[in-house]
């Protein structure tokens, strides 16, 4: 039915294994992103390609009872990236992914704290999976 | 000295010291430009007799004469135009009979007409306009004095002011009032806010925003701003007087910095305090219900996080009792990452230390039903933790990614107040994991892609068993990103053990040309269940809810993102539904939250939570917004919005209508109505809309 | 700053003086009774010097003196103060007139005045160019 394995012969994302630089991180939200894509890309010593990203997100409340209280917040993120060959300094592929996540804020000071938190966490590594399956698309295309 | 530039289709030299230039004149001189039809430059007075129509610009293009006839200084710095019009930043145009400029620096205009409005050759009513006896402006300073000035809107006078100074538009900051407000907010009454802005040099400014309203109501708030080397701070406060609360001042505070430290550390502080739970409701400053004030350092770099952060709570919640929860929380973070080169894998070192404390020093819990744990409600807590995660993959022949996935955490509380919990207690955690990838691609000829990605992973993991109260892990959420995580509680104080199955898969669909769709399922299955995970998590049992996630985009502007995650007879634990529909003119967006109650989670009603937005550019001008959100459990409005906003070349007119249907102990319904006019051109920072289109 | 002016005043002559012609040679045609002075010609008039390639000398019916000075290649008029060239020029004489073509430019001090044809009364100091005339003068007062 016309699917062959992305690190597979004919899949193409072998040769983003290893070889992809990403851009450093400047908030904590890029550093988990970052962390997640080069977990899953592989870090090499001999980049092919450059991967640049812009992250930006913003909080929502929700679930707003009859007594004007929020007890869930939704986190909306976006993602832009490119992937830039390094030897020819073109723009290979590229595109914006979304993504939320979303906590309650009905618990303690302290449970709201750490859901926030990992909230935020999980969003940079959705971002960072969704980038990954362009990547893994694109690898397809640019194999062809 | 600069040279100044003529060129002309003719240039006739007569006799007595004149030139004569004639046909499509140009003049060019320190930047400025004049165009003219026929130019005379009697040298002996050095002075230019122009035949219009003349233009002349300024070097950045910001200011623009437009005469019939003029007599200028060679240098255009001096002189008389007949007929003239001047526009400022291509917006704000004033004309009169007859325009004085002087010392290249003046520009006078008598019996002047001043608007940013087009006028259009057959009405020369511009819709609104001020008119003046005199008119000066002064280029260097970027002012502009209006003497005996009168504003009319539509032909019609409505304002008579003696003396009126307005900043030119290309000025950035400049002393003077600000355009201003109406509001009517229930209980307050119809009020009038007219800011006024104060510069204190170039890097501090205060603004002073008076409001006073028919019921009796009087507040001030006063922003100050200042801008240093390597940061900047803003610190915001009002006072107020209202026949709610008649007899006390009431009033808020806030305050917020960011600073650039050495080394790459960046210093930020957030702060505010308010005088009573229902001042930020009554005056519609903000809808939190907890005020935080925080001071946080951190240095992010690729392979190294570092964060100490102090977060003081102020609960606004009517059924928060103050003391029994955390009020000062205190956190540490130091994060490492490591390779161990092509063999070896890669991971991190976590640190981390945590404390948090309560008012309270009651060592016993008070039952009470929201807060179902068994902690004190005095309890206090230090911890200390170190962690290490490592993981390691290769591909196989057949294109799966193997991973081996492991972590380990040692984690040292110190429990103060606490009859049950109080002493020190440590717990070391482990887990180990193999997970199995298998990612499948088939990429179109039409530059439609589709990703197929199955994933599975078997989880081992365990921990020492000890006596330590769950604070900071008791809301857990179950998504696409924690579906492969090891270990899914957000905090610390509790971990997830035993041997379970993650699987899952996703099915990606990208044609930028046309429609995207994601799809993504998964489940968890586990030998025996973990207690701290409550039902609304949708991880509790032997077998967690079904997770399904999906995102779809068009590229018609349809934009959609949902997750829902339901048990096997598909009743729905939580679920959250995100679109939005965008077309220039038109654009729609909804959002739904739907949640089971659950008292482990403190949530003692379920959550059905609808908001609908839409708005619609009726004309090029006018704007209309409407928003409403619809509580399915108390079976009422919670809120309506309505927004009227006419915008064009020169006119901001911004009405919006908010209705808040929610109660409270602290909190009534309101009805809040506000009217914003702001007259474009005048460097307010608002983009002008677009221009009316003149009939022919 | 001395008050610059654009006048010709400084081209100004009166024609009435002899006109001298020296050039490297001389052919006369008995017939037309034309003469051509050709090789770095210069027509001397009172303080007014015109260097040329070529000149050709018409003289009045009677024969008793010169009627036109048709001057081609780099034609150049000097005076103390004042300097003209163009590429070819007709100077008639009897009325003071010359007219010259081609990339005329006239300078004095630092005015220049560049077009494609001028007409000048030598006599009356007066003129009038032509053509996508450009002028770079130095406005008198000094700019505040």
């Amino acid at each position: 039915c016309g699917f062959t394995p992305a690190y597979g012969p004919g899949g193409g994302a072998g040769a983003l294994r290893g070889r992809v630089a990403v851009q450093a991180p400047v908030t904590k939200a890029d550093f988990d992103f970052v962390a997640r894509l080069e977990s899953r890309l592989g870090r090499g010593e001999a980049p092919a390609y450059d991967l640049g990203y812009a992250i930006s997100a913003t909080r929502q409340s929700g679930g707003i009872t009859a007594d004007n209280e929020t007890t869930r917040y939704t986190l909306r993120g976006t993602a832009t990236w490119t992937l830039t060959d390094r030897a020819t300094a073109t723009r290979v592929a590229g595109g914006e992914v979304s993504a939320f996540t979303s906590w309650s804020a009905t618990g303690t000071t302290v449970a709201g704290l750490s859901a926030e938190d990992d909230a935020a966490r999980r969003l940079s590594v959705m971002l960072a999976d969704q980038v990954m399956i362009r990547l893994l698309a694109a690898a397809a295309t640019l194999a062809r | 000295q600069e040279a100044a530039t003529l060129i002309a289709d003719r240039l006739e030299i007569a006799g007595d010291q004149r030139l004569i230039a004639e046909g499509s004149v140009e003049v060019f001189y320190q930047g400025r430009r004049m165009t003219a039809q026929r130019i005379v430059f009697d040298q002996s007075s050095d002075q230019l007799r122009i035949e219009g129509p003349i233009r002349l610009t300024d070097e950045e293009g910001s200011t623009v004469i437009v005469a019939a006839q003029a007599d200028l200084a060679s240098d255009l710095t001096e002189g008389i135009l007949q007929s003239a019009r001047v526009v400022l930043n291509q917006q704000l145009q004033m004309a009169s009979a007859q325009m004085v400029r002087s010392e290249g620096r003046f520009l006078q205009l008598d019996n002047a007409v001043a608007s940013s409005c087009r006028i259009c050759a057959g009405s020369s009513t511009p819709l609104w306009e001020i008119r003046a006896k005199r008119v000066l402006h002064d280029q260097a300073e970027q002012q502009i004095y209006f003497d005996r000035a009168q504003l009319r809107f539509g032909g019609v006078p409505v304002l008579y002011i003696p003396r009126l100074r307005i900043p030119d538009p290309t000025l950035d900051r400049s002393n003077g009032f600000l355009m201003p407000k109406f509001t009517n907010r229930t209980d307050l009454g119809t009020g009038i806010t007219l800011p006024y802005f104060v510069t204190l040099g170039p890097s501090r400014d205060l603004t002073f925003s008076p409001t006073i309203t028919t019921n009796g109501a009087r507040s001030l708030e006063v922003r100050y701003r200042q801008a240093f080397e390597t940061g900047s701070i803003a610190v915001t406060g009002t006072l107020s007087r209202d026949r709610i609360q008649p007899n006390d001042t009431r009033g808020y505070l806030v305050a917020d910095g960011l600073f650039r430290l050495p080394r790459g550390y960046r210093l930020a502080f957030h702060g505010e305090a308010v005088s009573d739970d229902a001042y930020l409701t009554d005056y519609g400053i903000s809808d939190t219900d907890r005020l935080t004030n925080t001071i946080q350092v951190d240095r992010v770099r690729r392979d190294e996080y570092i964060a100490a952060r102090i977060i003081n709570f102020d609960t606004l919640r009517a059924d928060d009792f103050p003391s029994a929860t955390p009020y000062l929380v205190t956190d540490s973070t130091y994060v490492q990452r490591f390779r161990l080169g092509a063999l070896g894998g890669e991971g991190a070192f976590r640190f981390g230390s945590h404390t948090h404390t309560r008012q309270s020093s009651n060592p016993l819990d008070d039952p009470n039903p929201l807060e179902p744990d068994d902690i004190a409600e005095g309890s206090d807590m230090q911890r200390l933790s170190f962690g290490v995660d490592w993981r390691k993959d290769w591909v196989t022949q057949n294109g799966m990614v193997l991973a081996a996935l492991g972590e380990a955490r040692l984690d040292t509380f110190n429990i103060t107040d606490d009859a049950i919990y109080g002493g020190r207690e440590s717990r070391l955690y482990g887990a180990g994991a193999v997970e199995l990838r298998w990612p499948l691609v088939r990429a179109g000829a039409d530059g439609v892609a589709q990703v197929i990605e199955p994933v599975a992973q078997i989880v081992w993991a365990d921990a020492q068993d000890g006596l330590i109260p769950n604070e900071d892990s008791r809301l857990v959420e179950f998504d696409e990103a924690n579906l492969f995580s090891l270990n899914r509680f957000p905090g610390n104080d509790a971990v997830e053990t035993g041997l379970r199955a993650n699987l899952g898969v996703s099915w990606t669909r990208i044609d930028p040309a046309g429609w995207s769709l994601g799809v993504t399922a998964g489940r968890v299955f586990r030998d025996d269940p973990v207690a701290g995970f409550s039902d609304a998590s949708g991880l509790s049992g032997s077998t967690s809810d079904w997770l399904l996630a999906v995102t779809a985009e068009t590229s018609g502007g349809l934009n959609l993102a949902g997750r829902m995650i339901a048990d096997n007879d598909l009743s729905v634990t939580r679920g959250e539904v995100l679109a939005e529909y965008a077309t220039p003119d038109l654009w729609l967006n909804t959002g739904y939250i739907w949640s089971i109650a659950d008292l482990a989670e403190s949530r003692p009603s379920r959550v059905s939570d609808l908001v609908v937005g839409a708005g619609y550019q009726i004309s090029p001008g006018w704007q209309a917004k409407a928003s409403g959100r619809y509580d399915f459990e108390a079976d009422q409005y919670s809120s309506a919005d309505f927004g009227l906003t006419f915008k064009n070349e020169c006119m901001l007119v911004d009405l919006s209508l908010s209705r808040r249907f929610t109660s409270s102990t602290t909190v009534r319904p309101g009805t809040t109505v506000d009217l914003s006019i702001e007259l474009l051109g005048f460097g307010g920072g608002t983009e002008a809309g677009p221009a009316r289109m003149c009939r022919r | 700053l001395a008050q610059t002016s654009i006048n010709l005043t400084g081209l100004r002559q009166d024609t009435s003086l002899p006109v001298e012609v020296t050039a490297d040679s001389l052919s006369v045609d008995q017939g037309t009774g034309q003469a051509t002075f050709s090789g770095n010609v210069q027509v001397k008039q009172g303080e007014m010097t015109i260097s040329a390639g070529t000149a050709r000398i018409e003289y009045l019916a009677d024969g008793q003196g010169i009627a036109k000075v048709l001057l081609d290649g780099r034609v150049m008029f000097a005076s103390p103060t004042d300097a003209a060239e163009a590429d070819a020029a007709v100077y008639t004489i009897a009325t003071g007139e010359v007219v010259m073509t081609g990339d005329v430019l006239l300078t004095q001090g630092q005015t220049t005045i560049s077009g494609n044809r001028l007409v000048y009364n030598l006599d009356a100091g007066t003129g009038s160019m032509e053509g996508r005339v450009q002028t770079v003068f130095v406005p008198g007062k000094a700019n505040p």
